[in-house]
C-alpha cells in the first residue's frame, strides 16, 4: 500500500514539475480583447493579419514571416513593401487564409481589434492570437494596439521609443507650420476622390490624428455617421462642402498626380476653392487610408513634411 | 363622349395618349433641373431661369443637373426603344437588353478596355456597341432555340445565365486590375450623374443610323407580328429584317451603357407602360416608348437624388425596384402576350 502511494506522490511530483517548466521559461501573460492570453517570451515566428500589426513588429525589430495583403494590392503596402520582401502573404483585410497561416508554422498571430470571434476561435487553435481591446476608430487606436503587441513581444520600452518619437518628431512638425501657416489657413481634408463624387475620411482616423498632431484643423464636415470611418460617395451637387484650405487626396494607384488630373476634369471639383489654389496634395491611398503603425506613422510625416517644404512658402 | 382610358388600348388615337405623356415629361425634365441632393432648392433654379440666381445654383443647374437630364433622356430613349425592338423580334415581352445580357456584354467590353488603359473620360463608344453586338447575337441564337416559343420564361433564364456569366467575368477583372476597379465599379452601377456630357455629342450620329433603322422596320415587324408568312407574303425579308433589328438594338444599348452605364429593367418596363396605353401594335408601341422612356429614367434619377442626401442612390438599384415587380406581374399573368 505504502509502495503505491510512494509511487502515485513521485508520479504526481513530476507531473508537477513538468507543469511548471514552461512557467519557469518567463511566459508573458497579455490582457486581449479574448481575455488573458499567454506566450513564450521567445517568438520566433511571428504571422501578422493586421497591417498595423506588420508596421508595429517591424518597428520593434522582428522580422514577421506572414502578413496580410494591403486593401487594393497583391501585396504588402508600397511603404512597407522594400521592408517585407520577404513576408509570406496569408490573406486579405476581409479574410484570412487559415491553411497558409498554419503554413507558417507561427508562435504567434497579431491581429486587429477588428478580428471576429469566429476568425478568433479558428486562429488561436494555430497560435497564441493577440487581438487588442478596441474601442472604435479612434487616433491613438494605434499606439494602444502598438502597446498591446509589444507587449507580447516583450519589447515594450522599445515600443515606448519608437512611440515617443514619432510624437516628438510630429510636434516639430507642427511648430514649423504654426510658423509658416497663419491660424485661418489650417483647415484640412482627408478624401477618397471616385468619379461620381468624393468621400470623406473621419477626422477620428489614424491618418487624420497625425494631421491634427502636426498643427492641421481636420473637419469631416458633418458628413460622416458616428463610428463610420469615411461617409457615402457624396453628390456631386455637395462637393462644395469638402471645400477647405488643403485637401489630402488619397488614391489607390501610385500615379497620385495623374488622378488628380482626371478628377480635375469633373467640373464640380475643378470649381473648388482648394483645387483652384492648388492646394490638393495627392497622396497614396495605401498607405492614408489603410495602413497604421509606427512606419506608416513616419511615411505619413514625410508626406506633410514634403507638404510643408513644397506647396507653402 | 367616351374619354380616352374608357376605350380599348387598340383602339384609342395615338394622339390622344402621347400628348398628356408628353405632358407629364416635360413637367419630370423641370423636376430634374429643381430637385438635387444638395441645397439649390426649386426657388434658387427659378430665379436662376428668371435671370438671377447665385452662382452655385448656376452651376449646379447648368453643369449637374442639365447634363444628366440631357443624358437621362437620351439613355431613356436607346432604352425604351431597344426593348420595344428586342420584345418584338423575340416575340417575347420579357425580352429586355438589361435582364438578356446586350447590356453586360456591352459592360465587358468597356471593362476590358479600361484593364488595357482606357479611362472612363475617354471612353470607346464603339467598344460598348461592339459588346452590346455581341451579347444581342447570343441572346438571338437562344430565341431560336427549339421551344422557346412556347415558353418565354426560358428566354429569360439563358439570359440571365449569359448576363450572370458575363458580370462575374467583369469582376473577375475588377480583381485582376485595381486602378480599373474603381473606375469600373462606377461604372458598372448604372448611374447619369457625373457623366461627361461632351460624350453626348459624340453619341448622336450611331443614335441617328439607329433611329432610320427604327424608321426602316417598324412596318415590316408589325407585319412579321402577324407571322412569318404574312410577311413573306407582303415582300418582307423576315431575316434582314431581324438583323437590322438586333443592329439597332446593338446600337441604341451600347450608346446607352457608354454613357450612363448598364441600367437594368428600363427596357421591360418602357415598352410594358407603352402597350398597356396603346395596344401591342409595334408602330403604336414605338411612338410611346420615345417619351416614357426618358420618363422612367428622369423619375428614377429625381428619386435617387432625394433618398440619401448629401449623397445619391444608384440609378440602377432605383430603376431594378420598380421593374423587378412589373417583370414579376407580367410572368404572374394569366396568359403572357404574345407578340
Amino acid at each position: 500500500m505504502s509502495l503505491l502511494g510512494g509511487l502515485g506522490r513521485s508520479a504526481g511530483l513530476f507531473f508537477g514539475l513538468v507543469c511548471a517548466l514552461p512557467v519557469l521559461a518567463d511566459d508573458i501573460t497579455v490582457a486581449t480583447k479574448y481575455g488573458n492570453v499567454t506566450v513564450s517570451d521567445k517568438v520566433e515566428r511571428i504571422v501578422t493579419v493586421h497591417e498595423g500589426a506588420l508596421d508595429a513588429a517591424f518597428a520593434l525589430g522582428f522580422e514577421p514571416i506572414g502578413a496580410i495583403s494591403t486593401r487594393g494590392g497583391d501585396g504588402v503596402a508600397r511603404y512597407i513593401q522594400a521592408t517585407a520582401k520577404n513576408v509570406n502573404i496569408v490573406g486579405t483585410a476581409r479574410e484570412t487564409n487559415l491553411e497558409a497561416v498554419i503554413a507558417q508554422r507561427p508562435d504567434i498571430i497579431l491581429a486587429s481589434y477588428r478580428l471576429p470571434a469566429e476568425q478568433y476561435a479558428l486562429l488561436s487553435k494555430i497560435a497564441p492570437t493577440i487581438v487588442p481591446q478596441g474601442e472604435g476608430i479612434r487616433p491613438d487606436g494605434w499606439i494602444r494596439e502598438m502597446r498591446v503587441y509589444a507587449k507580447a513581444l516583450n519589447r515594450e520600452q522599445e515600443a515606448e521609443q519608437i512611440l515617443q518619437a514619432v510624437a516628438d518628431r510630429a510636434a516639430q512638425i507642427k511648430t514649423q507650420l504654426q510658423a509658416k501657416l497663419p491660424a485661418d489657413q489650417r483647415g484640412a481634408a482627408l478624401i477618397r476622390w471616385m468619379p461620381q463624387g468624393a468621400l470623406v475620411l473621419t477626422s477620428q482616423f489614424f491618418t487624420t490624428g497625425l494631421l491634427a498632431q502636426t498643427g492641421f484643423e481636420v473637419t469631416d464636415s458633418g458628413l460622416i455617421k458616428p463610428g463610420r470611418p469615411h461617409s457615402s460617395p457624396l453628390s456631386l451637387e455637395n462637393l462644395s462642402k469638402i471645400d477647405n484650405d488643403w485637401i489630402f487626396m488619397a488614391t489607390l494607384d501610385e500615379e497620385g498626380q495623374k488622378a488628380l488630373d482626371a478628377a480635375k476634369q469633373s467640373p464640380a471639383f475643378a470649381r473648388l476653392d482648394v483645387v483652384k489654389r492648388d492646394h490638393v496634395f495627392p497622396v497614396d491611398g495605401q498607405l492614408w487610408t489603410s495602413a497604421s503603425g509606427p512606419i506608416a506613422a513616419n511615411a505619413i510625416l514625410d508626406d506633410i513634411q514634403t507638404l510643408l517644404n513644397t506647396k507653402v512658402q | 363622349m367616351q374619354l380616352w382610358f374608357q376605350t380599348p388600348p387598340a383602339q384609342r388615337s395615338i394622339l390622344s395618349v402621347l400628348i398628356p405623356v408628353a405632358l407629364l415629361l416635360v413637367f419630370c425634365c423641370l423636376a430634374s433641373l429643381f430637385y438635387g441632393a444638395g441645397e439649390v432648392g426649386p426657388i434658387d433654379v427659378m430665379a436662376l431661369l428668371m435671370g438671377g440666381g447665385s452662382d452655385d445654383a448656376r452651376f449646379v443647374v447648368l453643369e449637374l443637373r442639365l447634363p444628366r437630364t440631357l443624358i437621362g433622356i437620351f439613355a431613356g430613349l436607346s432604352l425604351g426603344l431597344a426593348g420595344a425592338l428586342m420584345q418584338s423580334v423575340a416575340r417575347n415581352p420579357l425580352a429586355e437588353p438589361g435582364l438578356l445580357g446586350v447590356s453586360s456584354g456591352s459592360a465587358f467590353a468597356v471593362a476590358i478596355a479600361l484593364v488595357l488603359g482606357a479611362s472612363t473620360a475617354t471612353l470607346s463608344i464603339g467598344l460598348a456597341q461592339l459588346g452590346a453586338l455581341l451579347g444581342c447575337f447570343c441572346v438571338m441564337g437562344v430565341a431560336r432555340m427549339q421551344g422557346q416559343r412556347n415558353d418565354p420564361i426560358r428566354l429569360v433564364l439563358a439570359g440571365a445565365a449569359l448576363s450572370s456569366l458575363l458580370i462575374a467575368m467583369t469582376s473577375l477583372l475588377l480583381l485582376y486590375n485595381e486602378r480599373a476597379a474603381d473606375e469600373i465599379r462606377f461604372w458598372v452601377t448604372g448611374s447619369i450623374a457625373g457623366r461627361n456630357v461632351d460624350q453626348l455629342l459624340s453619341l448622336l450620329p450611331s443614335f441617328v443610323i439607329a433611329l432610320a433603322c427604327v424608321v426602316y422596320v417598324a412596318r415590316p415587324l408589325a407585319s412579321l407580328a402577324l407571322g412569318e408568312r404574312v410577311a413573306i407574303g407582303l415582300g418582307y425579308k423576315p431575316g434582314r429584317i431581324r438583323l437590322i433589328v438586333v443592329f439597332a438594338v446593338a446600337l441604341l444599348v451600347g450608346a446607352a451603357t457608354a454613357i450612363a452605364g448598364p441600367v437594368m429593367f428600363v427596357g421591360l418596363v418602357v415598352p410594358f407602360a407603352a402597350r398597356a396605353l396603346v395596344g401591342p401594335d409595334i408602330r403604336r408601341t414605338l411612338w410611346l416608348c420615345l417619351p416614357i422612356g426618358p420618363l422612367v429614367i428622369l423619375t428614377a434619377d429625381v428619386f435617387s437624388r432625394l433618398v440619401a442626401q448629401p449623397a445619391e442612390m444608384p440609378l440602377g438599384v432605383l430603376t431594378a425596384m420598380v421593374g423587378a415587380p412589373v417583370l414579376l406581374a407580367i410572368v404572374r399573368a394569366h396568359r403572357l402576350p404574345t407578340l
